[in-house]
This record gives structure tokens, sequence and C-alpha cells, in this order.
């Protein structure tokens, strides 16, 4: 399934219920739980930072293959970022050393089987896939 | 997300029910905003009924972690859900804020 989403200054929650309506997307609790909230913080990031006014589009791609693996990918034509770039926040810090913010793209890295992402064609493209018959 | 604040005895309780993400983080900073003014906080936050948080509420806990430390406070949060707490968990929240 692929949707398109122009334009998306505002519509992080509207990227998130398209990818949860998606028929790709299973029932399961436990994995649409984790699934959402790995969607929340990648649109959230495009929503705020890919355009500069926000004028631009999302492409949303969700596959489930024969082996249950689900891909859900997202494409953008705005500013190039790589947001797997970042290093990952130290979270053995002490409560007054740890910075407040900068945990979503840790968050998705961890819930999901993978992450990637390559520039292509003048685009951002991210992807997630997940496992969903483990 | 509902937030009903109760005191009760000096302590304050906290109820919290619902999503906790993107499209309310903002209303709910500005709900527990009464919880960073306490002079001598005792907080319990009562997760039974929280579903769901992002990163931006984990924002929002760990801030008021700070203020109710700075102020030689308690915080505890009670009967967090499993994938809430894995959340709390991987990012290491779990060791910075009381959790029972």
């Amino acid at each position: 399934m692929t949707t398109r989403i122009v334009p998306i200054a505002g519509k992080t929650a509207e990227i998130i219920e398209t990818v949860m309506a998606s028929p790709d997307v299973p029932q399961d609790e436990t994995l649409r739980f984790k699934i959402r909230l790995s969607v929340e913080e990648i649109a959230e990031n495009i929503v705020n930072y890919a355009y500069n006014n926000g004028n631009g589009f999302v492409e949303i791609t969700t596959t489930l293959d024969e082996s249950g693996m689900l891909t859900i990918s997202f494409k953008d034509a705005g500013v190039p970022f790589n947001p797997l770039e970042k290093e990952d926040p130290d979270i053995t810090l002490s409560l007054d050393e740890r910075p407040v913010g900068g945990l979503g793209i840790f968050i998705c890295k961890k819930m999901m089987d993978s992450v990637s992402y390559v520039f292509e064609d003048g685009c951002n493209n991210f992807t997630m896939k997940i496992n969903t018959r483990k | 997300m509902e937030v009903i604040i109760n005191q009760e005895d000096g302590k304050t309780y906290v109820k919290l029910s619902g999503r906790l993400d993107t499209t309310n983080a903002s209303a709910f900073q500005t709900d527990i905003e009464p919880l960073f003014a306490l002079e001598d906080p005792d907080i319990e936050l009562d997760c039974t009924d929280m579903e769901y948080t992002s990163s931006q509420g984990l924002r929002a806990f760990l801030m008021l972690q700070k203020s109710v430390t700075s102020h030689g406070g308690k915080l505890v949060m009670t009967n967090m859900k499993p994938q809430v707490r894995e959340v709390f968990d991987i990012t290491g929240f779990s060791t910075i804020i009381n959790i029972k």
C-alpha cells in the first residue's frame, strides 16, 4: 500500500493513522504498539524538519512479504537528513546528566528489527522492518 | 490523555489514562504544570490506564523527575503496562525514575 500526503505540515497524526490502517499491519496489540511508536517518532521528524515550510510531500509504503516481514518506508524530498548518523543517547547517564529529548530515533531502532536510510534521486528514504511472526 | 490530580495527606496522586503522544504532549505538559510548583513533592503517578507513551511523553516525565529531585521530593510511577514499561526500560528511564 502506498499513500502520498501533501502538504505535511501538522500531519503527524494522519501519517501514523495511515500506517496503522494499512491492511499490511497486523492486529496483534504488542506489535501494533511497537509499530505505532516507531512510526510516530519518524513521522514527527519528517513533519517538523524535512521541509522548511511543511509544504512538501511524504510517501508512505507498507508491504508484508510471505515470510511475515513488514516493511514501512517513508520518502520525502526535503532537506537531506540521515537520522541514523546521530549517535545513540547514553542511557546510563544519571538523572542530572541526562539531556531532555533526543530519544525518538533511538526508540524506533530498538523497537524495529532493522532500520535503514538512503538518499536517492533527491529524496530521503527511511525504511523500518519488523518480523510479524516472531 | 486524561490527567486527574488529587491531594491527600500531603501526598499527590495523579491518575493517567489513555495515550500520550504527539497530538496531546503539549496539553499534557500543561496539565501536569501544578506538579512542578509543589513545595515538598511526594507524587504517585498511577499508570494503570496509560496505554502508550512516545518520546514526547518521556520528555515530560524526565522534566518532572528533574523538578521533583531538585525540590528534594519523591516521585513514583505505579502499575505500568508491560509495553509501556518496555519503552522506559530501553531508554534507561527505569533507572532514573522509580517504577513500582
